[in-house]
């Protein structure tokens, strides 16, 4: 009976499959719309890139002159130098293809167009010149016979920091925007499980109203529509991931079997949180749908999908909210995948997600549970 | 205007789940605008830095406070993960441990090791900090080789290394700021999602309402033209979208601190041309007569893929050439440029803006039009399918 019942629900989501080709077709969407709109941000806003500058002389520095050479040359240079006149720099700047002007030739001073860390690093480099500048000349002023150690000490190459990768993932942040798109598709799930009990409810639909005339036992038509549901939103989510990671090139990290689990996991959590959300009350189809989004939404919204911040804010100012909103959960196993080296905040989100599951779904039967229907 | 009550009454039993909507969308805005405007606020410049410090002496509380001086110093609790966490969501840009002997290290001409720092990748941050650690003990390393001893050096290094280099900056900017305040600024930079969002969330069960297939044949039955049908549907959904909008822009004020005035009213024409075109934009969608539930992933689609092209969600600065040529051919696009020129981030253009606004009105003329050719296409439709039942 219940292979018959599931084969049914198979079948129903086949010849009606308006809602489970659209939850296949919007992550194909926006996946392309993100991947567009994201693909050049982290490599030209966040990678390190040597500063373009224009450098005006306007006296011969010899000295300076090395020290230019020194940042721009071979190996990972901190400038690109363009020498020009006054008038071609200033062109240069107002064209944005250069951060900064330098004006060498006596006192060394710096011309930018904006605000930022480019311009920043220019000033930084501009002031440090100034400063070894000052501390030669007080030397030589001041106990000629150290300068030369001075010197050899302002000149010596350094290395003062040992930097330490903290991760082996991909470190790119707008990665995150997938991440919620992939909890998106999961959650809408609950989309397909509002049908379930639309399907189950005489009063809901006539769909519903045939099932509970029928000798079949509630529960085991409730599961077999539960275990149809679960199986059409796992699809979703496997053809999703597979999407992102193999057409899209998004860098999950290096343990892919787990990123389906997760995703699949996170459908399923989607689809009893349908069912529960459907078995509440005697509401309205519309209403109840409404909920829905209007859960699933805002648990997006939360979670980053809109505001890429919106977590980490979340995080500083609730950060026992990122534990329950379910959208974050999902969102999270693929981060944790990506980034971390350990299983062990994954492993609590996991768990996170199937109490989830366990909780509506226990829920969903609970109040879908001995509703009669008066014969009229 | 039978058809126009009945889009009312239709609406009013449906009032329920408008106002949840409704409620919803006003809060995210909101919360929108408070979230953005805080980062908006954030000094480029100025980095946050998390500084752990092992050695505790004079020298390394010297160098925790020569940071502290051009950035911001955060806490962090000393854990792998919470340092992942805050590096990858920017809460901190850079992460400095500085090591156990630091100070002795340096006092014996020691430079290299000194430090610790924990990075994501190769950020600009990154390397600038770097460079500002390498200078620094350098700088120690000099006064030091000039004769002086450690806590003078430090102190000597800190003095000279804050002292600012003659920066000019020049702005090619004509504009004299922006019109629009920070905060309203990002209202109607994310009025475009929630307008998109609330109208076809609200508007589209009472258009499915409406387009049911007996509701329709009955009407098809009835005196009523095709076209006064359509046009009275417009009629009623336009003006309950203009009074969800007066509702939105209620908010704007009140985000706004006071009545919009001057060139803060050409943003509020820009969001009313918008919103007609939301309202067109759910009328041609309901007129296919989808379910429910796919209107509501569509709404998703439509919204979030609009916003993200456009440069609501992502600023037009950060989007590639190729992102925003495509984005020219939606309104949201148009409707973010004039935002721009108001706020501020754009060069004010006054003939620029124009041409945005009719370039937003010519979608909306275009959408109008589709759907009236549609919906008179389809109702011929079912007309013509109810003659051929009666002749039957």
């Amino acid at each position: 009976m219940f292979l018959h019942n599931l084969k049914y629900e198979l079948l129903c989501n086949l010849r009606a499959p308006a809602l489970i080709a659209w939850l296949m077709i919007f992550p194909i969407f926006l996946g392309i719309v993100f991947r567009i709109g994201f693909g050049s941000i982290y490599e030209n806003n966040d990678l390190f890139g040597a500063i373009p500058t224009a450098v005006v002389e306007t006296e011969k520095d010899e000295i300076f002159g090395r020290v230019i050479d020194s940042v721009s040359g071979e190996g990972s240079p901190l400038l690109i130098v363009t020498y020009a006149d006054n008038d071609k720099a200033l062109d240069m700047l107002k064209n944005g293809e250069v951060k900064g002007i330098i004006y060498s030739g006596g006192k060394v001073t710096l011309t930018v167009a904006g605000k930022g860390i480019q311009e920043t690093m220019l000033k930084a480099f501009v002031e440090q010149y100034g400063v070894y500048e000052t501390i030669i000349r007080d030397a030589l002023e001041h106990d000629p016979a150290k300068a030369p150690k001075v010197i050899e000490a302002l000149s010596s190459d350094i290395k003062a920091c040992t930097e330490i990768p903290m991760t082996q993932g991909n470190p790119d942040p707008y990665a995150q925007y997938f991440y919620n798109l992939i909890a998106m598709v999961a959650i809408f799930g609950s989309v397909t499980g509002l049908h379930i009990t639309e399907n189950n409810q005489a009063n809901m639909s006539p769909l519903g109203a045939k099932k509970n005339c029928s000798p079949t036992p509630k529960s085991i038509s409730l599961i077999a529509s539960l275990t149809g549901s679960f199986i059409a939103q796992a699809v979703c989510m496997l053809i999703c991931v597979t999407f992102i990671v193999f057409v899209l090139k998004v860098d999950f990290g290096g343990r892919l079997p787990l990123v389906y689990a997760a995703a699949v996991t996170g459908g399923i959590m989607g689809v009893t949180m349908g069912f529960f959300i459907g078995s509440i009350g005697r509401l309205s189809n519309e209403f109840k749908n409404g909920i829905a989004m209007t859960v699933s939404m805002v648990g997006c919204f939360l979670s980053g999908l809109m505001v890429g911040s919106m977590k980490a804010v979340i995080a500083e100012k609730l950060p026992w909210f990122n534990n329950v909103n379910p959208v974050a959960i999902i969102s999270d196993c693929f981060y944790c995948l990506n980034l971390y080296s350990d299983y062990d905040r994954f492993n609590f989100k996991m768990i996170s997600m199937l109490v989830y599951i366990v909780v509506f779904t226990a829920l969903g039967i609970i109040l879908s549970r001995r509703k009669k229907y008066a014969s009229i | 205007m039978q058809v126009f009550n009945a889009f009312f009454k239709v609406l009013r039993s449906k009032l329920g789940i408008v106002l949840i909507y409704m409620i919803v969308f006003v809060a995210l805005v909101v919360v929108m605008t408070f979230t953005d405007t805080a980062s908006g606020m954030f000094e480029q410049e100025r980095l946050s830095i998390c500084v752990f410090d092992e050695d505790c002496t004079p020298e390394s509380a010297a160098l925790r406070e020569f940071i502290g001086k051009r950035n911001d110093l955060r806490e962090l609790e000393n854990d792998n993960d919470t340092i992942i966490d805050a590096l990858y969501y920017g809460r901190v840009d850079y992460v400095l441990t500085i090591g156990k002997g630091y100070s002795a290290k340096l006092a014996a001409g020691d430079t290299d090791g000194l430090f610790e720092s924990k990075r994501m990748h190769d950020s600009y941050s990154t390397v600038y900090m770097g460079q500002t650690l390498n200078e620094y003990a350098s700088t120690v390393s000099a006064y030091i080789a000039a004769g002086n001893d450690i806590s003078a050096a430090v102190s000597k290094a800190g003095d000279a290394m804050l002292k600012d280099a003659e920066v000019t900056t020049i702005s090619f900017d004509n504009s004299s700021g922006g019109a629009l305040s920070l905060r309203s600024s990002f209202f109607f930079r994310f009025l475009v999602y929630v307008l998109i969002s609330l109208t076809m969330s609200t508007l589209c069960p009472v258009l499915l309402a409406m387009n049911r297939k007996d509701v329709r044949y009955r009407t098809d039955c009835s005196g009523i033209r095709p076209n006064s049908y359509t046009l009275q549907l417009f009629a009623g959904s336009i003006i309950y979208i203009f009074l969800t909008w007066i509702v939105l822009m209620a908010v704007g004020v009140f985000m706004n601190g006071g009545m919009f005035e001057g060139m803060q009213l050409i943003a509020v024409l820009n969001s009313f041309i918008f919103m007609v075109f939301s309202a067109l934009l759910t009328i041609l969608l309901s007129s296919f007569s989808p379910s429910i539930n796919v209107i509501n992933i569509i709404t998703q689609v439509i919204s979030i893929g609009m916003c993200f092209t456009c440069g609501v969600f992502v600023e037009q600065s950060f989007l590639g050439e190729s992102v925003l040529a495509a984005a020219r051919f939606m309104p949201a696009y148009w409707y973010m440029r004039v935002n721009r020129m108001l706020d501020g981030s754009e060069t004010y253009d006054g003939s620029l803006i124009t041409q945005a606004l009719l370039i937003e009105t010519a979608f909306v003329i275009a959408v109008g039009a589709v759907t009236i050719l549609i919906r008179r296409i389809k109702l011929s439709d079912t007309s013509a399918l109810i003659a051929g039942r009666v002749r039957a």
